[in-house]
């Protein structure tokens, strides 16, 4: 299980690899720009779930 | 997400008023206070809005022959760079001081905490009426072509996040001075900060992208 906050930015990382992908085959760079900022406001996110849980790091 | 049912419906259990505090501070151990986590939460949000807005700029440029759009002159940004760049230096200046006033606050330093934000709040001040100087000094409209449509649109959300920046840290400075921070409780502080370094952020992004690139 996932405890240490900084593992959210795995949560990041998944799409931001998504984004390079898609840019890479596609040139959108309208979606690569959204899935880019997907990437950084999920890991926002999943650092919200992980570090904002009580006593997070004794789970 | 520290505040519990435990916490909310005293009555119920019959605990004293020292014994909901220990309650609390168990809580609180490990997790982010409330202040933090919707500014967390909130900042996330605007991520994607700002996203969208990007995303709308990348897709008009890619798709055009010619960017800027010929035509205008005035579209070439590149030779009204220097207002910006120095708007830019002050932004980033600006985040500076505001983490230099946490670090104070956060180590019980009051004075140099005022002292920090109050700066912070008037390097955003001059932000915004450099923004509006800029925008008198330009010569063409929102309504000139997509790339009128774009900067405007960009250009003008990100001020309003600073306006709105501005007014929060107006309240953390009037409450300071009021004497409501301390070293144990700033969280309003803290999420103020956030979103100042978020604005900042999107200013170096949204000038790299118009600016620059």
């Amino acid at each position: 299980m996932i405890t240490k906050p900084r593992f959210a930015l795995l949560a990041g990382a998944i799409f931001i690899a998504l984004a390079i992908v898609y840019g890479a085959l596609s040139h959108d760079w309208g979606g690569v720009t959204m899935l880019f900022a997907l990437g950084i406001a999920m890991a926002l996110m999943a650092y919200v779930l992980v570090a904002g849980s009580p006593r997070g790091d004794e789970q | 997400m520290t505040a519990s049912a435990d916490v909310l419906v005293p009555a119920d259990r019959g605990e004293t008023l020292g014994e909901l505090v220990h309650i609390a501070e168990e809580h609180s151990k490990g997790g982010i206070s409330n202040p933090v986590l919707g500014m967390i939460l909130f900042i996330a949000s605007e991520v994607m809005f700002f996203a969208g807005l990007f995303a709308a700029y990348f897709s008009l440029r890619s798709n055009a022959p010619v960017w800027p759009p010929t035509g205008n002159p005035e579209f070439d940004l590149r030779a009204h760079i220097a207002l910006p760049a120095v708007l830019t230096l002050m932004l980033i200046t600006s985040s500076v001081t505001c983490q230099i006033g946490i670090w104070a606050i956060r180590r019980g330093d009051r004075k140099a905490f005022l002292r920090a934000t109050a700066v912070t709040l008037v390097l955003g001040v001059i932000f915004l009426v450099g923004q509006v100087w800029d925008y008198t000094q330009l010569e063409f409209g929102i309504t000139d072509t997509a790339f009128g449509s774009t900067f405007y649109t960009l250009t003008g959300f990100h001020g309003a996040h600073v306006l709105g920046g501005a007014v929060m840290l107006s309240v953390v400075l009037y409450r300071g001075l009021a004497g409501q921070f301390s070293a144990r409780h700033h969280d309003a502080v803290e999420a103020t900060s956030l979103y100042w370094h978020f604005v900042d952020v999107v200013w170096i992004a949204l000038f790299s992208t118009l600016y620059l690139l």
